[in-house]
Order: structure tokens, then sequence, then C-alpha cells
């Protein structure tokens, strides 16, 4: 089936870029301009969300076009339900950042407005490709805009921060070309949805490495203080916002999906890492001495949360850890406008040069202490649902990250009060004059609607952490049981992993390579760590080699809440297609032969489910 | 959709819908609409929960619990929580409290605030406060209960640090937020084991499959209490409450007496099945209220400042409240909770008038002798005084003696906290006296005949202030004859359904109990007396050091926890974070220019060259990479 929403969404900004590059508009038009076209893209979004269908786990949205035919090389892009969600925050955050841009009036209108739809189109087209090269082709359009926004416009020491996020980042990607070239050849075909799993610890380390430096998980993060400070407000706001869930992105799409073995393999030692990031980040965000300093910190830390997330390994770290992306995402770039904000009424980000602008500024206030209670997590806020799913996703790994990751969030308390305190608080700063206004219209107008969807997110943070990948009750039990495993489920038999590794991501009967790599999986002790992602086969195998065996003693049924029956959820998901990224439901009308390997067999489970 | 689900959400977002007008209104509001606003939908707060308590009391004593839901709050993979409430007669009872004492106290504000710069902030803050610690009491399920605890937390926050300018309130405002976000992150911990064990985090499917026993029914019930204690300032987590009277008087009355620092209590009882399962940590709490009560009864009697002495002795009932829960007598500490919510709204909220009148002063060295000038004020803070210190027939002398009595029920380690219960007592009668002196006895100090003002006519504050103090101290008063000993036991008989009580004491003991503590409380009152009662004031000797630190805990917490995390973070940033993260690329980059110039003669500007460069260093790497396999 071929939709041309996901492309529109690629496009769209993308013609905005050439637009504004190529055509003689007047310079006062550009931003407008520019604006208009990001806040077109939300719509576009919005009509893409109304033609997802949540229930399905397969790839919606899609459309392909060969591209290089005996390589397997297509344009292929589409959307999963997480993807869609991490291209709405692209597209929200894009136009807060082309609307502060205009806002502020960035000199040489042009070439700036032109790199930030530029950036947006790549860095959907990151979240939307389905081929490897595809991906790696956006990944890498996404870096030129960001070298050129932040050397061009940068700060006073910008081209030291531009140097090392070249640096940094090119060593990534060029690591993860070649990661994805073997990837690709062992495979023979660089399609996401046909590939399978492999086994390999150096593609795996490849891709890990590309997107431990993207996000930055410690000790990575050398680029980002710097860069975080001398890009323009907007520009940081999109680096911590959106590119680092790229990051994120990539680690669920790719690394987890792809490689299992490896996967489940060094998951101690990133976890590891991510709760020296955690830890790490909070104190130098405790002691940093300015704003930017602060939410860089701070960005670090939680990418290293949203890490906990995705290798917990459960449903409550996968949701956690999508909504936590795109709460962070949002806060993030809430936070960075407000700094910028604040630097162009002081002209300085410095604390000790800071304070007391609460008195007489009341918009300012009221938007700076929300964001900044929202971004500390205080309970109620969608930032607390995120975080409260990851550490109890990880904490049934292992009880020591949750603890980590709670000291972490006490943490998050001082430096967040810090932050607020030095700004709006006590005496009024050196830096701060009568002629610091407080928020304009025009800035309220930025910053309020994303205030608006953090404060509706959290009154309702399900609409995203249920909608991540369709809830299935069967495939806790396909997910990791390593040593480190700590469920009370039982250990499914080896054969059955074996059979549900091989069944992998590949589009059923199609060329997946369930082969000799799959069958490593399957033989390692503990199987592998996998996603929901095409776990349908493995469930499915599941059951029909463990039955009773796999079912944990005193399984908890779902709360009943009164008044929401049951017949909603299980419509929820039904699975519709029979992509790949199939998924069945824990039923017993699911159990034919191998019903994930026969497209047809979905479907039968669908009616029964239903 | 039923009266009682309809009014428990009417209850719970009366406050926030008014917090929501206060804040978008904005300076479309005069001063006063705000403080109208805010009083008038906590109000409309209460008459919804007197609705529902009117509508259970019809209904037969099995089948008053009522749940509401809305929607799935939160949901991943298999875990529902919903925006769940539960109406029973334990949260009702917590309705009537909170919104009941709510409303007097927001409703005294308006006159108290009067005149201040930021009435809008400050009334948005309380209804705010209120709407979160409804949430609290209401919410049907763990999560939302959590949810609650964090935004009275975050309220408590706004509202001690109300007083932008102070340092001093910036920084107690701060103390409070992190402590009580230890204390959420060990509840969270807590529901981590939950979810992971049941699967859920309603109440009565946690409580039906919780661990029943071992280590981990221990931790559960150990990372509640970390909560409680937090909130509700016991040992070892309670060093914020002093300082949170940075924070305005009728915020010190509602937020850090009446109201949220009983909310671990709340707690307790409310999960008491969990801690039932884990009895070591249930007798921990009783042992952690006995000392607070102590240490605090201690610390009370050498304060100087009107409202810490208040605050002490706050956390000293809490202390006592402590106890009945941890021993099991759940009524009596529901019992205690309300009667402490008024007399202890009352002891605050005629301090903050005696505060008003001189000005701000807050120092008891410079009050004495307004008595005269302030009469209303000293009889309605005389019964809040007789209250606190249980002398019958006012409200405390009921509550606290049955909580006294319940623990003789419970073999030596109750006669232990027998015994610091009536030293408790003592210590009470002593410090309530003293404050009482030490501000309305004597003769008039000589800066209380400089700075003494009341406004003109015959009130001596304005009138909503006079009269919320009023029906505080009626209620300080009758609320005592809600329930005594064995004659009759109205709450007992309603809370039964929801936490019965594990033991109850027979006629004898309570009779003992009261004997005692009155008895006790008496001489307090009397060595009080003795010391202070003069028209000139004794000369005392210096206090200890110790107590007026308040046994050092500020000092402790700095050198263990505060300073700790200071230098990790100054020693990170000049060790690792800035020669190993940030330098590295430096010391690269000097060592790529001085490469490079090496390197230089290779640039030749030829780019077949650079392309060849650049595939030969990615084939070279894929074969590596293939060969590994």
């Amino acid at each position: 089936m071929s939709h041309w929403l996901t492309t529109i969404l690629i496009v769209l900004p993308l013609g905005g870029a050439l637009v504004v590059w190529l055509a003689p508009l007047p310079r006062a038009w550009v931003g407008s301009l520019a604006t208009l076209v990001s806040l077109l893209e939300v719509g576009v979004w919005i009509i893409a969300l109304e033609h997802f269908h949540f229930g399905s786990a397969s790839l919606q949205l899609d459309q392909q076009h060969t591209w290089f035919r005996d390589l397997g090389v297509s344009y292929h892009v589409g959307e999963f339900a997480f993807s869609l969600w991490l291209v709405g925050l692209s597209a929200v955050c894009g136009a807060a950042a082309s609307a502060y841009a205009w806002w502020v009036g960035r000199e040489r209108p042009r070439a700036y407005f032109g790199l930030l739809l530029f950036l947006t189109s790549a860095v959907v087209g990151v979240f939307s490709a389905q081929d490897l090269l595809l991906f790696y082709a956006f990944f890498e359009a996404m870096l030129i805009p960001l070298y050129i926004l932040i050397g061009v416009w940068g700060g006073a020491g910008r081209l030291g921060a531009t140097l090392k996020f070249v640096v940094y980042t090119v060593a990534g990607s060029l690591l993860m070309l070649v990661s994805i070239i073997v990837y690709g050849l062992q495979q023979g075909t660089f399609d996401l949805m046909k590939t399978g799993t492999s086994s390999n610890d150096w593609l795996f380390l490849g891709f890990a490495l590309a997107f431990a430096v993207k996000a930055p998980l410690w000790p990575f993060h050398g680029w980002l203080p710097d860069a975080y400070r001398e890009a323009p407000a907007e520009v940081s706001g999109l680096l911590s916002g959106v590119i680092s869930k790229v990051a994120a992105y990539g680690f669920l799409r790719i690394a987890i999906d792809k490689f299992p073995g490896p996967a489940h393999d060094f998951r101690v030692p990133i976890l590891v890492l991510a709760s020296i990031g955690l830890v790490y980040g909070s104190l130098l965000a405790f002691r940093a001495p300015d704003i930017r300093g602060v939410v860089a910190y701070s960005s670090l830390a939680q990418m290293g949360l949203i890490t906990f997330g995705l290798f917990a390994a459960n449903d409550l770290g996968f949701d956690g850890a999508v909504l936590q992306m795109v709460n962070h995402g949002l806060i993030s770039m809430t936070l960075f406008l407000l700094a910028g904000m604040v630097e162009r009424r002081t002209a300085t980000g410095e604390l000790s040069q800071l304070g007391g602008m609460a008195r007489g500024r009341p918009a300012l206030a009221t938007v700076l202490m929300t964001v900044g209670v929202m971004a500390l997590a205080v309970p109620l806020s969608s930032n607390f649902a995120g975080e409260f799913l990851i550490l109890a996703g990880v904490f049934q790994q292992y009880w020591l990250w949750a603890v980590v990751g709670a000291a972490a969030i006490v943490l998050a308390a001082m430096y967040t009060l810090r932050l607020v305190s030095a700004l709006l608080h006590r005496g009024v700063g050196p830096a701060v004059s009568e002629a610091a206004l407080d928020l304009r219209r025009g800035e309220l107008a930025i910053v309020v609607p994303l205030l608006a969807l953090l404060l509706a997110l959290s009154s309702w943070p399900a609409a995203i952490s249920a909608r991540v990948l369709p809830a299935g009750e069967g495939e806790a039990v396909a997910l990791a049981a390593g040593p480190l495993d700590r469920s009370p489920y039982p250990t499914p038999p080896a054969a059955c992993r074996g059979a549900g590794a091989a069944s992998g991501l590949g589009r059923p009967g199609s060329r997946s390579s369930a082969g000799p790599a799959a069958a490593q999986v399957g033989g390692e002790p503990g199987g592998g760590l996998a996603l929901r992602l095409g776990a349908g086969g493995r469930s499915a195998a599941c059951h029909d080699g463990g039955g009773a065996a796999v079912a944990p003693p005193a399984r908890p049924t779902p709360a009943a809440l009164p008044g929401r029956g049951t017949g909603t959820l299980a419509a929820g998901r039904v699975p519709s297609g029979s992509h790949g990224l199939s998924y069945l439901p824990r039923s017993p009308g699911a159990r034919g032969p191998e019903p994930a390997l026969r497209p047809g067999a979905n479907t039968g489970a669908a009616g029964v489910g239903a | 959709m039923r009266l009682i689900d309809a009014a428990a959400w009417v209850c719970l977002l009366a406050p926030l819908s008014a917090c929501a007008a206060i804040t978008l209104g904005g300076e479309r509001l005069t001063r006063r609409a705000c403080g109208v606003i805010s009083s008038a939908t906590t109000v409309v707060a209460f008459a919804a929960a007197v609705a529902a308590f009117a509508r259970m009391l019809a209904e037969p004593g099995g089948r008053r619990a009522h749940t509401t839901s809305s929607w799935t709050w939160l949901q991943a993979g298999k875990y529902h929580f919903g925006l769940t409430l539960l109406t029973d007669q334990l949260s009702v009872m917590m309705m009537l409290i909170v919104a009941g004492v709510g409303s007097l106290i927001v409703a005294y504000s308006v006159g108290y605030m009067d005149g201040e710069d930021e009435e809008r902030r400050y009334f948005a803050y309380m209804s705010l406060f209120v709407f979160s610690m409804l949430l609290l009491v209401q919410s049907g399920n763990l999560l939302l209960l959590l949810a609650g605890w964090g935004m009275v937390g975050l309220s408590s926050y706004l509202l001690i640090g109300f007083y932008q300018q102070r340092p001093e309130a910036i920084a107690a405002a701060k103390k409070a937020f992190v402590m009580n976000a230890f204390g959420d992150a060990t509840m969270a911990l807590a529901l981590f084991l939950l979810i992971e064990h049941t699967g859920r985090l309603d109440f009565a499917s946690v409580f039906s499959h919780a661990p029943r026993h071992g280590t981990l029914a221990t931790l559960i019930a150990l990372g509640l209490l970390g909560g409680a204690v937090a909130k509700s300032a016991q040992i070892p987590l309670h060093t914020w409450l002093p300082d949170a009277m940075e924070g305005p008087t009728p915020v010190s009355a509602l937020i850090h007496a009446a109201t949220m620092v009983t909310a671990g209590v709340y707690l307790i009882v409310r999960t008491h099945p969990l801690f039932e399962n884990a009895r070591a940590v249930e007798d921990l709490a009783a042992g952690l209220g006995a000392a607070t009560l102590l240490m605090a009864g201690l610390i009370a009697l050498v304060q100087v400042d009107i409202k810490r002495v208040i605050a002490y002795s706050t956390m000293s009932q809490i202390g006592y409240m402590f106890v009945g829960a941890g021993i099991g007598a759940y009524p009596s500490a529901m019992f205690h909770l309300m009667t402490h919510a008024f007399f202890k709204a009352l002891l605050f909220l005629s301090a903050g008038i005696v505060i008003h009148a001189l000005g701000g002063e807050q120092d008891v060295r410079r009050m004495g002798g307004l008595g005269r000038a302030l009469p209303f004020t000293r009889a309605v803070f005389a019964v809040g005084t007789l209250a606190l210190v249980g002398v019958p027939p006012f409200a405390g002398f009921f509550s606290k003696d049955s909580i006294i009595a319940a623990t003789l029920t419970r073999g030596a380690f109750g006669d232990c906290l027998f015994a610091v219960c009536l030293a408790g007592a003592f210590l009470t009668g002593l410090y309530s006296l003293r404050l009482y002196l030490l501000v309305f006895g004597g003769a008039q100090s000589e800066f209380a005949a400089e700075h003494l003002h009341r406004p003109a006519g015959r009130l001596e504050a304005a009138p909503s202030m006079i009269w919320t103090v009023a029906v505080l101290a009626v209620g300080a008063t009758v609320a005592g004859f809600l329930q005594f000993a064995e004659v009759w036991h109205p709450l007992t008989t309603w809370l039964a359904p929801v936490a019965a009580p594990l033991s109850e004491a027979t006629n004898r003991q309570e009779a003992v109990a009261s004997v005692a503590s009155v008895g006790l409380g008496l001489a307090g009152m009397s060595v009080a007396y003795a010391l202070y009662g003069g028209a000139q004031p004794r000369r005392l000797p210096r206090p200890l050091a110790l107590l007026v630190q308040g046994f050092y805990w500020d000092q402790l917490y700095a050198a263990i926890f505060y300073r700790p995390a200071e230098l990790a973070a100054q020693g990170l940033a000049r060790f690792v974070e800035a020669p190993l993260i940030a330098g590295s690329i430096g010391e690269l980059s000097r060592g790529f220019r001085l490469g490079s110039g090496e390197l230089g003669r290779v640039q030749n500007g030829l780019v077949r060259s650079y392309v060849l460069a650049i595939a030969s260093g990615v084939a070279v790497l894929a074969v590596v990479f293939l060969s590994t396999r």
C-alpha cells in the first residue's frame, strides 16, 4: 500500500527550504514563510495521526520505491506508532524554533530559515526511513545544517563548539556507516522491514557508539556543553529536544531490534553508562554556573534515563521511554527558548548575575516555574509519568537501577529548583535591569502552546504511553530472560526462543535471514532482548512450544476499571496487518501451527481476539 | 453518575478551577476577587464533601466504599493506572477535614493577606494546595496518591517560598521540597515493588495480592514509611518543618499543621494492610513517632520564635499520631488528626493575629502583656493551648488519651511508648504554657508598646480573621466529644470497615492513661507558671545549645549529604569533566594541528585522491568487521 503522507511530511519542509533559499522573497517574509511551512507540517502530522491505526503493530503510511534493486536498497518510508510520536515532536519543536527565530530576527534569514527547515525535514526522514541507507542519508543530512547553524550563528565560542561537535559526530556516524554496509551486505538487503537479526557484536557496537555519541551517553558527551551553550537558543532546543531523540530512536529501532543478542549481552555495560550519566549529569547540572549549562547537563541525565527505559526490555520501560522522549523534547525546547529569552534581556546566562526576575514579570515567572516543576518531574506531570514507567520497568530488570534513578530524581529537584530560584527569586541580580521586560505577546505565543501541550499530556500521558507498541499479554515472556532478569516468569525453553528470534523482524515468508545468525541468538544463554517489533512470531511460537510452561504463575490481569470494558482494550489490540512487525495477542485462538510464518494466520487470530 | 461520585469530583475539581481561573485571569481580576474565588471554591468543595458524607450515612455500613474512574491516566503494556477516586469512610473524613479547615483558613487569608503585594499568586497557590491535598486523600490507587503526595509538596514549596525576595524563605522552600522528594522516591520504590509483584496499584487488589510477609513485605512498608516520615516531619526527615515557618502564617496553619503534615498518618492508616504485613515496620513507625514527640517537645522548650514553637509542637503531636498508627490504633490516630487540625490551626491563626498586630514580629522575647490589648486573641489562644495540653474537656484530651491508652495494649514495647507519651504530655504542658505566658502574660513589653496596632473599631483584626478563629475555637472545644473511650465511639464504628483497630484499650487502661497524662500535663503547666508566671520574667539559665540547635540535625545533614554532593559535583567538574571529557578534544585538536603540518603535504587539492582515501578507509574497516564475524 502506498501512502503519501509520510513522504509529504519529509518533503514539505524540504520544499519550504528550497523556496526560502531560491525564491526572490523580501527578507522580511522569510521568517513568516518558514514558520508557516513548519506550522503546516504540524497540520500534516495531525492528519497523519488521524489516519494512523494505533491498534495495529504494522508499518503504516508507508511508501516504497526501489532504488538499487541488486543491493536491496529502496526509498522506503513509513511510520510505527512510536516513530509517529517522534515525528510529531520534531514538527512541533521545528515550528517553535522557526517561530522563535522569526521573533528574534536572526541575521541572514534566508540561509538560517532554510537550514532550520532542512533540519526538520532530515529529522522527520530519520524517524520515517525504513531502509538503512536512507536512514543513514537522513542521519548525515541532519548534521550538515547543525554544523552550519552552530558555526555561523553561534555565540563567541562557536568555532570550538562546532569543531568538537563535528569530530564526535563524524567519528560516530562513520562507524555506523561501516556497520550499515556490512550488515546490509550480510542480510542481502538494506530494508529494515526485511532484514533479520544479527548477533555480531562489532556491528552492534558500531551502531551503539554512533547513537551513544548522538544522545549523548556518558562519557561521549564532550561536545554537549559547548554545543548547547554556543548554539542559538532554538538550535540548542532542537539539539537537546529532538536530535538527541534520534539516538534513542536508533537504539530502539536498530540496535535493540536488530541485534537482540548483543543488546542483551551489552545491556549491563550500557545501563552502567546510563546510570553514571544520570548521576553525573545531575551533579554537574547542580553546579553549572549558567542557565544553559544546567539544562545541558540535565539533558545528559535525561538521556541516561531514557536509555534506562530502552534497555529495561519490558513494556513499562519501552512505553515510558517513548513517553519520556516526547516529554523531554518539549520541556528542553521550552527551557532553551526561555533561556534565550532571558539572555536577550540580560545579555548573560550567568546565574550569579541574575535573580529577582519574578517581581513585576508574572508571565515569565509563571511559565518558567511551570516548566521547571515539570522538568523536575513533579508528580502528576507527564514527565513524572514517563519517569515512573521507566523506573518501574528498569526496576524489574534489577532493583539497583531504579534506586539510582530515584536518587537522580532527588538530584533533579535540587538542580532545577536552584535554576528557578537563581532566575526568579531573591534579590535583583546585577544584570537584571528595569528594562528587562516581562515576556511579550510574541514570545508567549511560542511558549504557551508548548506549555499547553505539556499540560494536556500531563492530564493524559496514556495518550502516548498506551500507543507506543500495541500492548500484549504474551511478549513479556519473550523478553529477555537473562541472568539479570529477576522476573518471576520462568525462562522459555531455548528452542522456543530460537524459533522466536528466527522469525525476527522478517516479513513472514520473506527472505529474512533466519539462518545462522538467528540460530546463534537462540543458542545463547538468556536469549535476546527483543522488542515487540516483530516479536509477534516469537510469542506465538513460544505458546506453541511451551504452552503452560511460559505462562507465569498467578499472572495478574490488567486492572479492570469500572466503566471501561475490556472490549475496547481488546479491540485496540487487534493486529490488522500481516507485515513483519505484526503482533499476536495472547489468546487461545492464536495457537495455530506457526501462526506468524503464515500471513493469513494473523487475521484469523484477530478474528478470535476481537 | 451516582451522587457520591459526582460529589467527589466536584470536591476535587472546584479548587483546581479556582487555581486555573486566577492564573489565567491575571490582572483582570481584582485582588479581592481572587480571595473570594479561592474561598468560594473551597467552600464548594466542603459542601460536596458534606453531601457525600450525608449520602454515605444513609447507606448500609458495609457498602460505603465507592470508586469512580474517569480515564486511564497512565498505561504501559498490560499495566493500567486510572484516574480513580475512592470515596469511603476514611476519605470522606479527610475530605471534610481538608475542605472544612481549608475553607476557614482560606477565608482567614483574605483578611491576613490584605495589602500584600501578590495576593493573586497566593490564592492561586492556596487553591492548588487544596486541590492537591484532596487528590491525595481521594485517590483510589497508589499512583494517584503519589501524585497528590508530590503535588502537596509542590504547593508547599511554592507557599513556603511565597516571600520570594527573602533568601531564607527560598532556602527553606527548597529544603522542604528536596526532603520530600526523598520521601517521594522511597515511596516510588515501594510502588515499583508492588507493580512487580501484584501488577496493580489500586488499593483493594494491592492489599489482597501484596506479599504477606518476608523481606518484600518489609521493604514495601519501609518505602511507604519513608514517604510518610518525610511528609509528616518525623525523625529523621523532620528538619524542613521548622524552616517552613518562613511562609505566611495561614500557610503554616493549613499546610504545616492541619492537613499536609498529617498526610503520613493518613498514608499509614490507608495502607495499613501493607504495614500489618510487616509488623517490624509498624513498630518502627511507632518508635520514630515516640522519638519525635520527645525530641520536638524538648526543642520547643527553648525556641523563641512563636511560629517555631508551634511548629515543634506540631511535630510532637504528629509523633503521637504515628505512635497510634504504628500500634494499630488507627481510629485513635485519625481522631487525634482531626482534633489536632482544629486546635493547631487555631493556635497558628491566633498567632497570626498577634504577628499581624505587631507588624510582623515573631520573636516572643519582644512580646509580653499582649492580653490586655488583644483579649479575644488571648482567649482563643488559651483554648488552643488547653486543647493542645489535653486538659478536659477540650478536644486534645479525648484524642490524645485514646492513643496513650492504646499503647498499654502492646506489651513491653507498648509500655515504653506509654512512658514516652507521658513524658511528652509533661513537655507539652510546659512549652505550651510557656509560650502563652511569654506572649500574653506579664507586663506589656517595650516593643509591644511601641509597635502594637489594632485596626480601628471593636475587632482586634479584620473580620474574616476573627470569625474563622472563633469557629475553630468552638471546634477545638467540642470536637473531642465525638468519641469518648468505651462510652460512645461513633468514629471507630465509622472507620471500622476501612481501618479497624488492632486492639482496643480496656476501661481501666483508659482511666490510667487519662489520669496520668492529664496529671503530667497539668504538672508541666504548673512548672511553666512557676518559671514564667511572675510579673517580671525570672532569670533563667541559658538554654542548652543542643536544644537551640535542634539536636544538630541540620549540621549533620549538611555534613553527610549536602557537602559531599557539592564536593562530588565540584570534583567531577574539575577532575573529570574539564580534563578528560571537555579537554580530550582540545588535546586531540592540538595533536591534529601538529600532525596536520606533516599531513598537509597529502592535501594536494585533488578531489580524486580524497575520495580514494575515504573509500579505502571504509573498505579497510569493512574488511575488519567482515573478518570478525
